[in-house]
């Protein structure tokens, strides 16, 4: 252990100047933070190893190698970045030879390394420093709900339910439309779609608001151009079988049948089926009728109650961390108007990251989409970062 | 074509549970004649459930096929109340017996819910439609026949069924019934004559008259049940009764089983919809 903390010691100066000759713009301000929280958990790295019992007999062995297991990567990172920073070393000492080949040869050796150098530090090292998100593995619960603009709205929203179905085939999630109500003059009034897979929920929770659509509707004889919008609500879905059940207790939930039955039982042979749940604290209420079993609504009306209910922790974990530190994380404002789909210019433009992307038809059926919530997840990945760069 | 149906189902139904109807039609039709088809039968009064053949009931999907009861709501939730409140391991099996079984739901439900091997259920009835229908749904749901000679220890929860008339007094020499008991269910004909006149149409023009007449008073099956539990060693120690009844019968139950059957410890139970609706005896 002795060699890795001499090591880690000789190359620190090499930080420092780094940091200090090259904080003119501020995304290198930016890289030398970056590289001060690396620093710090190579620390931490030396500091774990060196506590290792040498014969491993505590228990807190095992702890302690797991977590050095855990970031070996960014060990491989920092040593990846020494090494890069001793050849630039190495080949800025060339600048001076006597000989001009080998001068162009430096320079060209240098301008590759430096660029190395910056993919590692700007984008490969943050990646492995942000810490995994609890909620990776979720798969996700999506809403529909019709808003603005009439028959026009539910048919838009069909088209948006496809998009995300035609998603999650192509990212094997398994989809079941939970329920739907079909709109008389044609589309869908509202819809409930569970999506089940890993990181179904982190890659469509940036879904959650107003999409607006701009065309001229099938229907419209003028040719005039409506808007309408459609309201889409992604919420974590939690497994009966997850750890949920902390996240409310039975007590607190007031479980309700939606009609009168008169003498029940052998007299009544209609199916009335429609459960609805009430959680007192929260005044959550979640009505259930899609299915033929009360049973089956009633488990389907507490998956819909649990999923709600992790998203109301997450927002208010979300919160509290924004209200200890000036947390530049955006929480989904639902309200919030955040995508338009233009039909006679042919783009849709994410209002939250200003991307427009000039192929409609790619968007509701193709890759677009995907586009979309890889830039999504770039920017919240960044705006984590920023948090946690200003919490240094 | 799909709103001229919800049309013709919305004069019967309202326009709620028209559309809800329809869709579960919808989903079912495999063809738009057969959908049409099955709207018309609904509108005539045909029960859904006989129309689609089937009824969930808890996590089972049960085959439902006229003359025989179509599983109703109250009876799965005071069912799978009482795989909550049933304490049986592989170790300790129970042996359960169900009086006029139907579909076989009751017994079917709970050899679902409880552990596997910690479950005998035998289901009694007086019609062969509804023995071969529970026979039939209990070969949907995965439940098998107990091995024959009866000390065997089974791996898995059993059902088995068989005709038997529970108001004969000689009932319970019938060679099929295997007494002691730790668990009677049983959700028998409870409606009076007077009540049966008022039954709307889908229920008295396709389900068995048999099913739901209760005698005169509705109480005709309670009085067999409370002489069946008295009789020495046809129910263990420790056993419970669980009877379902009719909208206003269960004080006159619990004091049948209370007077006739000596049962001291009673309990009733409200179904969702708030009526009381399950009488618990404990032995
Ligand atoms: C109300 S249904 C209950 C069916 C089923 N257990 C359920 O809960 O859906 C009553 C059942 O008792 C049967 N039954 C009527 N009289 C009977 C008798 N004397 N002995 C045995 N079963 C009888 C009927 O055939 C019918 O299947």
């Amino acid at each position: 252990m002795l060699s890795l903390s001499r090591r880690w010691l000789r190359i620190t100066p090499a930080v420092c100047r780094f940091a200090s000759s090259h904080a003119h713009s501020p995304s290198d301000s930016k890289n030398a933070r970056i590289m001060r929280i690396l620093e710090k958990r190579i620390e931490e790295r030396k500091r774990l190893s060196s506590e290792l019992s040498h014969d491993m007999s505590s228990s807190a062995d095992i702890i302690r190698l797991k977590q050095l297991k855990e970031s070996e990567p960014l060990q491989a990172a920092w040593d990846e970045y020494t090494r890069t920073r001793q050849l630039l070393d190495e080949t800025t000492a060339l600048f001076e030879d006597s000989d001009e080949a080998m001068r162009a040869l430096a320079l060209e050796e240098h301008q590759s390394l430096s660029t190395s150098l910056t993919s590692l530090i700007s984008s490969h090292i943050p990646s492995l420093l942000i810490p995994p998100s609890p909620t990776t593995h979720l798969s996700a619960m999506l809403e529909l709900k019709s808003g603005v603009g009439g028959s026009e709205s539910s048919l838009f929203l069909a088209d948006l339910m496809r998009m995300y179905l035609r998603l999650a085939n192509s990212r094997r999630w398994h989809t079941s439309v939970v329920s739907q109500n079909e709109n008389e003059g044609g589309g869908i009034k509202d819809a409930l779609v569970e999506v089940k897979g890993d990181g179904a929920y982190e890659a469509l929770r940036w879904e959650s608001g107003v999409h607006r659509v701009q065309r001229v509707p099938a229907t419209e004889a003028s040719g005039r151009v409506h808007t309408s919008t459609v309201a889409v609500i992604v919420l974590p879905l939690v497994e009966e079988t997850d750890s949920a059940d902390a996240l409310f207790s039975m007590d607190d939930v007031k479980i309700e049948v939606m009609r009168a039955r008169g003498a029940g039982g052998q007299h009544v042979n209609k199916t009335e089926s429609a459960v609805r749940l009430t959680h007192i604290p929260t005044g959550i209420t979640v009505s259930m009728q899609d299915e033929r079993s009360q049973h089956q609504n009633k488990r389907r009306a507490f998956t819909v109650l649990r999923s709600r209910l992790m998203d109301l922790k997450i927002s208010r974990e979300i919160a509290e961390r924004r209200a200890t530190r000036q947390s530049l994380v955006r929480t989904a404002d639902r309200s919030e108007k955040i995508r338009t789909y233009n039909y006679a210019q042919e783009r849709v433009t994410d209002h939250r990251i200003g991307l427009t992307l000039k192929n409609l038809s790619s968007v509701l059926e193709g890759d677009g989409l995907q586009d979309f919530i890889d830039a999504l997840q770039k920017d919240h990945a960044e705006s984590v970062l920023e948090d946690m760069l200003s919490a240094e | 074509m799909a709103s001229k149906l919800l049309s013709i189902l919305a004069t019967s139904l309202g326009p709620t549970q028209a559309r809800l109807e329809l869709k579960w039609m919808q989903q079912q039709a495999r063809h738009p004649a057969q959908l049409t088809e099955m709207v018309t039968r609904r509108s005539r009064g045909e029960p859904l459930q006989y129309i689609l053949g089937s009824q969930p009931f808890g996590p089972l999907n049960l085959l439902t096929r006229p003359p025989v009861l179509i599983p109703r709501p109250e009876t799965e939730h005071w069912v799978i109340k009482l795989a909550d409140r049933t304490s049986a391991s592989p170790t300790s099996p129970k042996s359960l017996l169900d009086l006029g079984t139907g579909s076989g739901c009751i017994p079917l439900l709970l050899c679902h819910l409880l552990p596997q091997g910690s479950l005998r259920t035998h289901g009694v009835d007086i019609s062969p439609q509804a023995l071969d229908l529970a026979k039939e749904n209990a070969a949907v749901c995965g439940i098998p026949p107990s091995s024959p000679g009866s000390c065997a220890r089974n791996t898995r929860n059993t059902f088995t069924a068989t005709l038997g008339n529970f108001l004969d007094p000689m009932f319970s020499e019938d060679a099929t019934i295997d007494p002691p008991y730790d668990i009677i269910t049983c959700n028998p004909p409870y409606i009076p004559w007077h009540e049966y006149l008022k039954l709307p149409r889908s229920v008295t023009a396709y389900e068995d008259p048999k099913a739901l007449f209760g005698g005169p008073t509705g109480l005709d099956f309670y009085h067999a049940i409370a002489h069946l539990v008295r009789q020495t060693n046809f129910i263990r120690p420790g056993a419970v009764v669980a009877l379902e009844v009719g909208h206003n019968q269960a004080q006159d139950v619990e004091r049948i089983m209370r007077v006739h059957a000596h049962v001291r410890d009673t309990e009733i139970w409200p179904d969702p919809w708030g009526k009381q609706r399950t009488v618990l005896a404990h032995l």
